[in-house]
Formats: structure tokens, C-alpha cells, sequence
């Protein structure tokens, strides 16, 4: 059946033929960018929010944002940082969102359920290691996984969770005191 | 004041993110951790999250860079298009209320019947007497009881059919 065209198709044919989508990089930056940082970003984000299912859906948003951010990157430590100050406000919000629906403590339970083929033993110290990073709340996980496991500067840190550099390092002293008690190593008070 | 750094905590987990802890370190540097309570920590936190990020790098089913890129340019195309009608969608919605407001005005100007009735709740109005006014718009409401049921129909549907045309923009 024919249908007469209508100012709002007129408007929205104009709109696709318009939408020149301006992305911050091309097709071929981006995939080798994307080839780069997201393995890691998806352990990140699942590592912060404690769910897989939820970084996976946090990972595609968080990309989506970062090409339509209209923000220039004088390097690539820039861009990443960029990329993870992104993915920590999705994140944030996503625990906002889902505060009332799930208790704190299950954070970090569906890490667990990673399939590993290691022996018994690197087994229980994942599980261990899961275990006390539930303990931790939101930014002290990020905190930790951006310094230990992604290697980032204080000011990158600092950066990426939007707090002070000046603040950083005790938050990130309480934070590894707080996990090294956790994981059983190094009791308070027995070292100078 | 307890102290939250130490001067070698740099140079301590470069050794145990590059894994040169504790093979391939100096013995000074060993021997600092032994007797350091931040970097024992710095160790023993950097050792589990690395396990740690191994496993879960591995584990990681990231979806392939083409078919991102692919479903953000979806998106983006289908935001713009959004964008685009909105201003659409708005001129249209104020062209129809216009239309309603002229259509109203011509009927108050033409009808004899509105305005005498108008005339009649002014007055009752300025006179405040409740007990005229209240059988002159009873009154008026039966005669004309169709009419009214049209237009408080209209008045509801109206603003409920401009409503949902935003919606489904």
C-alpha cells in the first residue's frame, strides 16, 4: 500500500543523507585501538562491577561513547585514560541504577564462576582473591585493578575516578591495606 | 602520622608487574620489602591482581571491532535521524495547537448561543449569586449536553493523541 510522503519523512530522509557520523577516529584506528585496550577494559569493568554480563554490555556503551565523545587525544595514554573515565561513570551509574536491586555483598559472585582449567590450588587463590575484592567497594576495586593490573600512574588514576592526585595515594593506601588483610598477608602492625 | 608511600614502592611494583619479583631483583631491594609493610603489600596485592587480570584477559569474550564499530554507526545514524525530527515533531505540535485556538476563537466570535451563555456566567459572576448561577449552567449543560460531552471528549483525546505522536517520535 502507497503511502503519501509527510514533512517528517522529508525531514528524516534529509537527516539520514545528513547523518555524517563523526566519530573521534576512523574505521581502522579504532579497530586497532580496539583491538588494544578491550580485553582489558572488559576485565576492568567486570572486575568493578563484579558481573560479565554487565561488562559486556558496559564494554559496547562504553565504546560507543568514547567515538561520539567530540574530545581530541594527544596520545594514546590520553585516549585509554579517556577511554576508562567513560567506563567508570557507566559503571558508577550502572550501581546506581541497580543499588536497590542488588545487595552489595553478591559483587564480585559472578566473577567466580570464570572456567578455569588451573589446579586446585590457583583455583582457591582466585576464589580468594574474588572473595576479598567483594569486600572492597567500587572505587577502591577500581583503584587497585588501575594501578596493579592495568599499571597506572597516580595522576592517571586520579584522572580516570575523578578525584584530587593529592587524595589519591592514602585512598589507595587504605585500599591495599584493606585487600592485603583480606587475602591473609602482611597483619597490621607486624612490619615497621 | 602512619606513612601511605614508600620511596622504592615505584620501583617495587615494576619489578612484580614486569615479573622480576623476587628472581631477578637486587637483595637490597628484597631485603626493604622484608622490612616494609607497604611494599609487602605492594607485592603481595600486585602478585594477586595479576593472576588475576591473566585469567580474566584470557576468559574474556570481547565481541569482534568490526561489529562494534558496525553497531555504533547504527546508532549513531539512528540518533541523528532522532535529533532531526525533534524540531519536526515540535512544529508540528504547536501548528496543531494554532489550529485548535483559531478554530476556538472563530466559534466563541460566530456562536450566539456561546455568548449569550458567556454573557449570562459573566454576569452571575460579577453578581456572585451562587443560586442564579448554578440552574443558568445546569441549564445550559442539558441543552446543549451532546456538545459538551464532544468537546470535554476532545479536550482529554487531544492532548492524549499529541502525547502519543511524540511518543512513537
Amino acid at each position: 500500500m502507497s503511502r503519501d510522503t509527510t514533512f517528517n519523512d522529508i525531514g528524516r530522509a534529509q537527516a539520514l543523507d545528513d547523518a555524517g557520523v563523526e566519530f573521534v577516529m576512523d574505521e581502522d584506528a579504532f579497530r586497532a585501538f580496539y583491538e588494544r585496550t578491550a580485553r582489558g577494559l572488559w576485565a576492568y569493568l567486570a572486575r568493578v562491577t563484579g558481573d560479565r554480563q554487565l561488562a559486556d554490555d558496559l564494554l559496547q556503551e562504553t565504546f560507543y561513547r568514547f567515538l561520539r565523545a567530540a574530545a581530541t587525544h594527544e596520545s594514546e595514554t590520553h585516549r585509554r585514560n579517556s577511554l576508562y573515565r567513560i567506563a567508570t561513570n557507566l559503571a558508577r551509574d550502572a550501581r546506581r541504577r541497580s543499588l536497590t536491586r542488588i545487595p552489595s555483598s553478591s559483587a564480585g559472585d559472578d566473577i567466580e564462576r570464570v572456567p578455569s582449567g588451573d589446579h586446585a590450588g590457583a583455583a582457591e587463590r582466585k576464589a580468594d582473591f574474588t572473595r576479598a575484592m567483594s569486600h572492597l567497594n567500587p572505587r577502591e576495586r577500581a583503584m587497585l585493578w588501575l594501578a596493579y593490573a592495568e599499571g597506572a600512574s597516580h595522576r592517571e588514576i586520579a584522572d580516570v575516578l575523578g578525584l584530587r592526585p593529592a587524595s589519591l595515594k592514602p585512598l589507595l593506601f587504605r585500599a591495599r591495606r584493606k585487600l592485603a588483610e583480606l587475602l591473609g598477608r602482611a597483619p597490621e602492625g607486624s612490619k615497621s | 602520622m602512619k606513612p601511605v608511600e614508600c620511596e622504592f614502592e615505584a620501583e617495587v611494583l615494576a619489578a612484580a608487574l614486569q615479573s622480576r619479583w623476587p628472581g631477578r631483583v637486587d637483595d637490597e631491594l628484597r631485603a626493604h620489602v622484608a622490612g616494609c609493610a607497604i611494599c609487602s603489600d605492594v607485592i603481595a596485592i600486585a602478585r594477586a591482581v595479576d593472576d588475576a587480570r591473566e585469567e580474566m584477559r584470557a576468559s574474556a569474550s570481547v565481541p569482534d571491532s568490526s561489529r562494534v564499530w558496525w553497531l555504533a554507526q547504527l546508532r549513531a545514524r539512528r540518533e541523528a535521524v532522532k535529533a532531526a525530527g525533534r524540531p519536526i515533531t515540535a512544529a508540528q505540535v504547536i501548528a496543531f495547537a494554532c489550529a485548535v485556538g483559531l478554530l476556538g476563537a472563530c466559534f466563541g466570535a460566530t456562536s450566539t448561543w456561546f455568548q449569550s451563555a458567556l454573557g449570562r456566567i459573566t454576569s452571575s459572576v460579577v453578581r456572585f449569586e451562587i443560586n442564579a448561577f448554578l440552574p443558568s449552567a445546569t441549564a445550559l449543560l442539558a441543552e446543549h449536553s451532546a456538545l459538551v460531552i464532544a468537546m470535554t471528549a476532545l479536550l482529554f483525546l487531544v492532548p492524549a493523541a499529541v502525547y502519543l505522536a511524540i511518543l512513537k517520535d
